[in-house]
């Protein structure tokens, strides 16, 4: 699912959805060079980093809810998942984002553990 | 599950369905941005992460213009 892609990490990711994306064919890589940016907390030192950079002031730089990567293991059809659902937005924005929407698509379905497969 | 696609199904503009397309962090909020119709939802994210962006422009074009005030190079250029 992930060949070819390289995905950076948040210190607040857990490794099992690390392990999951390399599992799937993705490698890790620094932010500056990431197809893909994950955190599970906004208001995490390396998250906040990515909110001051240009990439992200210059609309180059998504960070994604790793939740993202469960709700994939998660699903039947991995593909139909839809990325843009996990939106991370900037900490200091989601109490008034929260106020306009209600609860983020990632903090509903936090309850998607990944099923702990033999083989890992 | 069941419950998730019903779910989905209740927010459809590019940004939610854009599935199967080479999406990522590089490109999506450029995606979001050139989509004729953001659902609700995408809207107030985009919105919101936009008037952050213009904060932090300004605050930018403020740090460096404070540094190239004649006053400052002056004494700059005295030490
Ligand atoms: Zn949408």
């Amino acid at each position: 699912m992930f060949r070819g892609q390289r995905g950076w990490f948040c210190g607040s990711v857990g490794q099992d959805l690390r392990q999951f994306w390399v599992a799937e064919g993705g490698t890790v890589s620094d932010p500056a060079v990431a197809d893909f940016l994950f955190s599970c907390d906004a208001s995490h030192p390396d998250t906040q980093r990515i909110y001051q950079s240009l990439d992200y002031i210059e609309d180059n730089a998504t960070v994604f809810h790793a939740y993202y990567l469960s709700a994939v293991a998660n699903a039947e059809i991995k593909t139909s998942v839809a990325l843009g659902h996990f939106i991370l937005p900037p900490a200091c924005l989601q109490k008034d984002i929260r106020r306009k929407i209600g609860s983020f698509i990632w903090e509903r379905d936090e309850q998607f553990p990944i099923e702990k497969h033999d083989e890992v | 599950s069941t419950n998730n696609c019903s779910k989905m199904l209740n927010y459809r503009c590019s940004g939610c369905i854009a599935v199967g397309k080479p999406l990522n962090s590089r490109n999506f909020t450029k995606l979001l941005h050139s989509c004729p119709y953001q659902c609700d939802r995408h809207k107030v994210i985009v919105e919101a992460e936009d008037r952050y962006k213009n904060e932090l422009r300004k605050s930018l074009i403020c740090s460096k213009k404070i540094l190239l005030t004649p006053r400052r190079r002056q004494l700059i250029n005295k030490s």
